[in-house]
């Protein structure tokens, strides 16, 4: 509801101006200027120091030590739906003179966490920052992903699910900015387990890391939804692309904030809303078939993520994993139902290409399809070229909806 | 239907190499009854068991929200495992002997990075993962070890 209070006086002082003046133009001038909500997103090859990214949407992040004035202007951030919580290179801050100390729990022990991917794991200590992006900023818990070994070293189960991915090169990005739809990234499940979730880590002077339960307070926390404004979700907005065989770079616009101000309204007709899950899913079905599967939308991955054994998948070349569709391109689709309240359907048509038809050093492809599990079902990046995708953060309200939920 | 010689030939050779080395003494994957009652230790869980016509099923239930299911065969072989759970489980206890032979297929991928749905396949070894903090799922099994008759979507 705070969002709601913050945006009522400016939009009820914008309606009363233009009703009593008789002139819209006369409105912008007489209302007070409202917060800098948006942020540009790019789609490139990414840092110099990690080229050859592909579906990859960045945005750039200032980042300060909390409280003090050094700070870190940092680009190329991935931008990822996937995730909650601003994560960032520790060689990255540290080129920016930027020194963030780990928060300590209540033993005095340095808070780290170990955080999964698919294919491996992230280490690094928790630290207070202050997080600006465009007008808007907060105060948060923040992951340092340590790619120089400075904070204590992981414990031997952290890398166990795959590699220990930290550095700028694994990620092909100088940090993540995760902007799913819960606040924190762990919750309530990593408050108060009898057996601690092995995430968050109290790690002594000595380096011995015991995995902890940790309050919702001192979690790696989505910047977004601790602002004082427009902290009720965000809003992706990406073109269409022009080329089917990739295009070199795409200009888009992050949003902060759904129904909040003129740049984020709902619109009135033509939206689906699907709601998530306590884990932040809804379902999808897969071409027809009858499993249903825990689905997601996720700006972090740079393709469609779903098992379908009848595609090839690509044996060699600069895509091997992906699908290599024996004839391209090929139509599939699948059918989105959200969860709890807003559980309507959608049919989405898709279509895969064969990726060794790329443009080569192009960084946006819009027809990439990855061979994936069986147990998931993920709408990557190429699901946002062409949409606006809207996702509403847990417990805050937007208009008529309450987060959970995606809608495009 | 696949094309795909040459990463099937890579991925053999890397499982010949693998089988080289030491098992280790917990193995879960190609591991026997045993090796499910120390992972159920592992993650301070309950195990269930089930006997069913073509193989035999054990549950481990933890307390942290984690299931996760190995598949026995006529032979005890544990030929598939499945997981559920707030956080992965510790794979390289899981796939054991065959850990190696999954992040070697895991590195020979592009652009794998934050992919919320990875699979790696050759002729002896399946292994799919995928999910986020708070609801990650997956699972791996041993296609030579499946018992006739027993679909690979039956195991999840």
């Amino acid at each position: 509801m705070r969002s709601i209070t913050h945006i009522a006086l400016p939009l009820a002082a914008s309606l009363l101006t233009a009703c009593i003046g008789g002139s819209h133009t006369t409105a912008a001038l007489s209302t007070p200027a409202p917060t800098l909500n948006t942020l540009a997103l790019t789609v490139d090859t990414g840092p110099a120091a990690a080229p050859g990214a592909i579906n990859h949407a960045y945005v750039t992040v200032k980042v300060c030590a909390a409280g003090s004035q050094t700070c870190a202007t940092i680009d190329h951030v991935l931008l990822d739906t996937g995730s909650n919580g601003l994560r960032l290179v520790h060689s990255v801050l540290s080129g920016f003179g930027v020194t963030l100390n780990a928060e300590t729990d209540a033993q005095g022990n340095a808070v780290e966490e170990c955080l999964s991917f698919s294919g491996g794991q992230t280490w690094g200590p928790v630290a207070l920052a202050d997080v600006t992006l465009a007008g808007e900023s907060a105060k948060v818990p923040v992951q340092v992903m340590d790619d120089t070994g400075v904070s204590a070293p992981p414990p031997a189960t952290c890398g166990a699910n795959g590699t220990l991915i930290n550095a700028v090169s694994g990620f092909d990005a100088n940090g993540v900015l995760g902007v799913g739809v819960f606040a924190q990234d762990c919750g309530a499940a990593c408050v108060a387990a009898a057996t601690p979730l092995p995430l968050y880590y109290g790690c002594t002077a000595a380096g011995v890391c015991t995995a902890e339960n940790l309050p919702l307070t001192d979690q790696v926390t989505n910047p977004v939804a601790m602002f004082a404004a427009d902290n009720n979700g965000i809003v992706i907005e990406l073109p269409n692309l022009q080329n089917a065989n990739g295009d070199a770079t795409v200009q888009g616009t992050l949003i902060f904030g759904i129904a909040t101000q003129t740049d984020n309204a709902l619109p009135a007709a033509g939206l689906t809303v699907l709601g998530a899950d306590a884990n932040g899913d809804f379902t999808a079905v897969y071409n027809g078939g009858t499993t249903v599967l825990p689905a997601l939308i996720d700006s972090g991955t740079d393709s469609y993520g779903f098992n379908d054994p009848t595609i090839a998948v690509c044996g060699s070349g600069a895509f091997v994993g992906y699908y290599c569709p024996a004839v391209a391109p090929l139509s599939v689709s699948a059918v989105n139902t959200g969860v709890g309240a807003y559980n309507s359907s959608s049919t989405i048509a898709f279509a895969i290409a064969d990726p060794n038809t790329f443009v080569a050093n192009a960084a946006a492809f819009i027809d990439l399809a990855g061979g994936g599990g069986a147990t998931n079902f993920i709408w990557g990046m190429p699901f946002f070229y062409g949409r606006n995708v809207y996702i509403g953060i847990d417990q805050h309200v937007a208009g008529i909806y309450t987060g959970p939920y995606y809608a495009y | 239907m696949f094309h795909a010689p040459v990463t099937r030939a890579f991925w053999l050779v890397v499982l010949g190499i693998t089988s080289l080395g030491a098992n280790p003494a917990r193995a879960a994957l190609g591991g026997d009854a045993a090796s499910v009652l120390a992972d159920g230790a592992e993650l301070h869980g309950s195990v269930y068991a089930a006997t069913l016509p073509l193989y035999d099923l054990q549950e481990i239930t933890a307390d942290s929200g984690m299931h996760v299911r190995q598949y026995l065969n006529r032979d005890g072989v544990v030929f598939a495992v499945s997981w559920t759970g707030p956080v992965p489980p510790n794979l390289q206890h899981l796939l054991g002997a065959h850990y190696a032979a999954y992040t070697a297929a895991l590195a020979a991928l592009n652009h794998p990075g934050l992919h919320r749905s990875v699979r790696v396949a050759s002729a002896d070894l399946v292994v799919e993962s995928g999910g986020h903090l708070r609801a990650y799922g997956g699972r791996a099994y041993l296609p030579l070890a499946v018992p006739a008759g027993v679909p690979t979507a039956e195991l999840r």
